[in-house]
């Protein structure tokens, strides 16, 4: 459905999106995963054809994306619908540009997305969560066949995120193709494919099982217990521990296979004076994340 | 906590590199300009003549004039053409010497020299009325005083000839007939400018226009989209303050209302159209205002609004040409004031539909539907 063959972008000499290629399946979700200024936004911005690549392909169904225009649509990172303009202005304009005048279709949308009420409402009084929903609502006023959007669940609360997560399965389900940039780790696990994106560079690309696996013959154990720095720096310290991560009360170390369980809880106990008893769990999205930014993995 | 403010802020100027440029060059390029360029008194004024005495004494008159070094003189076959040269704007000032003047000066009967200035000139009357005097110097008129022998007692006049001065187009001087035709353009310029310079740089700001570069539009629907109301809006404005200057203010009606919207219509798309461009080679919107009044403010001075053309050194006249409004001036005056014919104001709206074409080819190449 989309694809994207060795896109390069350089900004004042350096390069900011480093041969990133993509083969994207109608209906899919596929999550562009990455830290800030991994070059996200510059390969969606790139897919969509709002930013020249200095070279390399874009295309969807085997157009070339300037003529395959009506086919998408774009959810920018920020706000960028017209605040003086109503709700109804707004999707009514996006429409518009798309030469779309079904008002039947145009009204469904704001019901399925909550904002018949604010319907006469300016754009720029909303709440942050129902900007992205009108945002999204103008991305689907012409019916795209794909939709991509570019961090569309930041700073939003979790109830509205689950709503708009919710949503882009029904819209998957329907047969539209979906490219989310996130760096969320429990958005991108819902995605049915991901790839990893840092300084960049492609690092990672497959389903997220997949590329939980590319963390290779690891164990991950956990620690329950309170950050302690003294305890992470022994820890890291310790041959074959890969990286430490801490989740509220867990702390995850990943080590290589060969390192015994035995000799890292003496090195805690070591700190803490306390018998200590690590348990094995599942590697974390995150773990691997963590990982394949720091380059531990290839 | 003040001290924090202010940090930031000349933080923040020193980040944006062409603000910060625009504000250390404007200010230069405009003041050395302005030194070099503003006299009040204008030089080279150029006069149409006719002589037809051509005689030993109404040459006299002519090189009095000619050596002073303020009038450039060209000859023209009749009285009613030296009108016309200045209606057209080919010459400022004008005069006739008639057939019977040196048969007058020997008479002693004070023949009359007619002078002609163009009255919508602003101060071009005033040092039009200083400078002929040139003519009347005691060199000039020494040879002219004669002696009747058959009546040696006979009082000779003091001036042995007199210089009339007839102010056309405006012969009340009225200061409102100088100023509110060019007034109508510096607001529309204003308005314009200021209106279209933020228009597109203000949706890149605010991110909008990354979400219309993803939708078909092309760039020619966006652009014409983005003109057309600001061209109505503004064409409004324009008849607005005309209708003003009519009804309260005694200005005088235009030779040809037909003329009158056919400036209208072209200048309002010159400064669109110069507003857009404003708008794409901007960042910010601070920076395309700086960019509308760095346009704006030479325009008032250097255009012949205020300050006649004639007296800025030719060095700096070549921008006074490269200034829209300069044009403007020309024809709205000769329109409303000097009921100016079509053919000799061509050229000017030719200049303006250039200025529109350049504009507008200059904007069409800087757009691009990309970030």
């Amino acid at each position: 459905m989309i694809q994207a063959v060795d896109l390069v972008k350089s900004f004042s000499g350096v390069r900011r999106v480093d041969g990133v290629s993509l083969d994207i399946k109608q209906g899919e979700i596929f999550g562009l995963l990455g830290p800030n200024a991994a070059g996200k936004t510059t390969v969606i911005r790139m897919l969509c054809g709002i930013m020249q690549a200095d070279s390399g392909s874009v295309s969807i169904n085997n157009t070339s994306i300037e003529k395959a225009k009506r086919e998408f649509g774009y959810v920018a990172q920020y706000f960028g619908q017209y605040g003086e303009l109503s709700v109804w202005e707004n999707l009514h304009f996006y429409a518009e540009m798309y030469g779309i005048d079904d008002e039947e279709h145009l009204e469904g949308l704001l019901k399925r997305y909550q904002l018949e009420q604010f319907r006469d409402v300016d754009a720029g009084a909303l709440s942050g969560g129902y900007k992205r929903r009108l945002a999204l609502v103008c991305a689907l006023a012409h019916d795209p066949k794909v939709l991509f959007l570019d961090e569309p669940t930041a700073g939003i609360d979790p109830v509205t995120r689950k709503l708009l997560w919710d949503d882009f399965y029904a819209l998957s389900a329907e047969g539209k193709t979906l490219f989310v940039t996130t760096h969320y780790m429990e958005e991108a696990s819902r995605c049915h494919q991901l790839a990893f994106i840092a300084e960049g560079k492609m690092i990672a690309q497959g389903t997220p099982k997949s590329i939980k696996d590319a963390l290779g013959d690891v164990v991950v154990y956990t620690y329950k217990q309170n950050y302690s720095p003294e305890v992470t720096k022994a820890i890291q310290g310790v041959d074959g521990v890969i990286l430490t991560n801490q989740f509220g009360d867990d702390l995850h170390i990943v080590t290589e296979q060969g390192l015994r369980q035995a000799s890292l809880e003496g090195v805690i106990s070591g700190v803490t004076r306390e018998p200590v008893a690590l348990h094995i769990t599942d590697p974390d999205l995150e773990d691997v994340f963590i990982a394949l930014t720091q380059g531990d993995v290839s | 906590m003040i001290m924090a403010i202010v940090k930031k802020e000349l933080l923040q100027l020193r980040r944006d590199p062409r603000l910060m440029g625009l504000i250390i060059v404007m200010p230069l390029v405009l003041m050395i300009l302005f030194a070099v360029a503003l006299k009040l008194e204008p030089n080279n004024v150029k006069m149409a003549y006719l002589d037809e005495d051509q005689s030993f004494f109404s040459n006299l008159i002519k090189t009095g004039l000619w050596s002073d070094g303020y009038f450039q003189m060209y000859e023209v076959p009749s009285r009613e053409a030296i009108i016309e040269e200045i209606r057209s704007g080919r010459a400022q000032s004008g005069m006739y010497i008639a057939k019977d003047f040196s048969a007058l000066l020997t008479e002693n009967k004070q023949p009359h020299v007619q002078l002609y200035v163009d009255g919508t000139m602003p101060s071009l009357t005033t040092a039009m009325k200083y400078n002929s005097s040139a003519a009347t110097d005691a060199e000039v008129t020494n040879d002219m005083y004669f002696l009747d022998e058959d009546a040696p007692n006979t009082v000779i006049a003091e001036d042995p000839f007199i210089m009339d001065t007839e102010i056309l187009f405006n012969p009340d001087e009225k200061e409102t007939w100088f100023f509110l035709p060019g007034v109508i353009g510096v607001l529309i310029m204003q308005i314009a400018l200021i209106l279209t310079g933020i228009t597109i740089v203000r949706e890149r700001e605010q991110h909008t226009l990354e979400q219309l570069f993803v939708t078909p539009i092309s760039k020619a629907s966006f652009i014409i989209g983005k003109l057309l109301p600001y061209v109505v809006i503004t064409l409004i404005d324009f008849y607005v303050i005309l209708g003003v200057g009519w009804l309260f203010f005694d200005l005088p009606q235009p030779s040809s209302h037909f003329l009158l919207f056919a400036l209208a219509s072209i200048y309002v798309a010159v400064m669109i159209s110069l507003g857009l461009l404003i708008s794409l080679i901007s960042q910010t919107q601070q920076q395309a205002m700086f960019v509308a009044i760095f346009i704006i403010v030479p325009s008032i001075l250097l255009s012949g609004f205020i300050f006649p053309i004639e007296a800025i050194p030719s060095s700096v006249r070549v921008i006074s040409y490269l200034l829209p409004f300069t044009y403007f001036v020309e024809i709205i005056r000769g329109l409303l004031v000097k009921k100016t014919l079509l053919v000799d104001l061509l050229y000017a709206y030719g200049a303006l539909l250039a200025f529109v074409v350049v504009f507008v080819a200059g904007s069409i190449l800087k757009f691009k539907r990309t970030l």
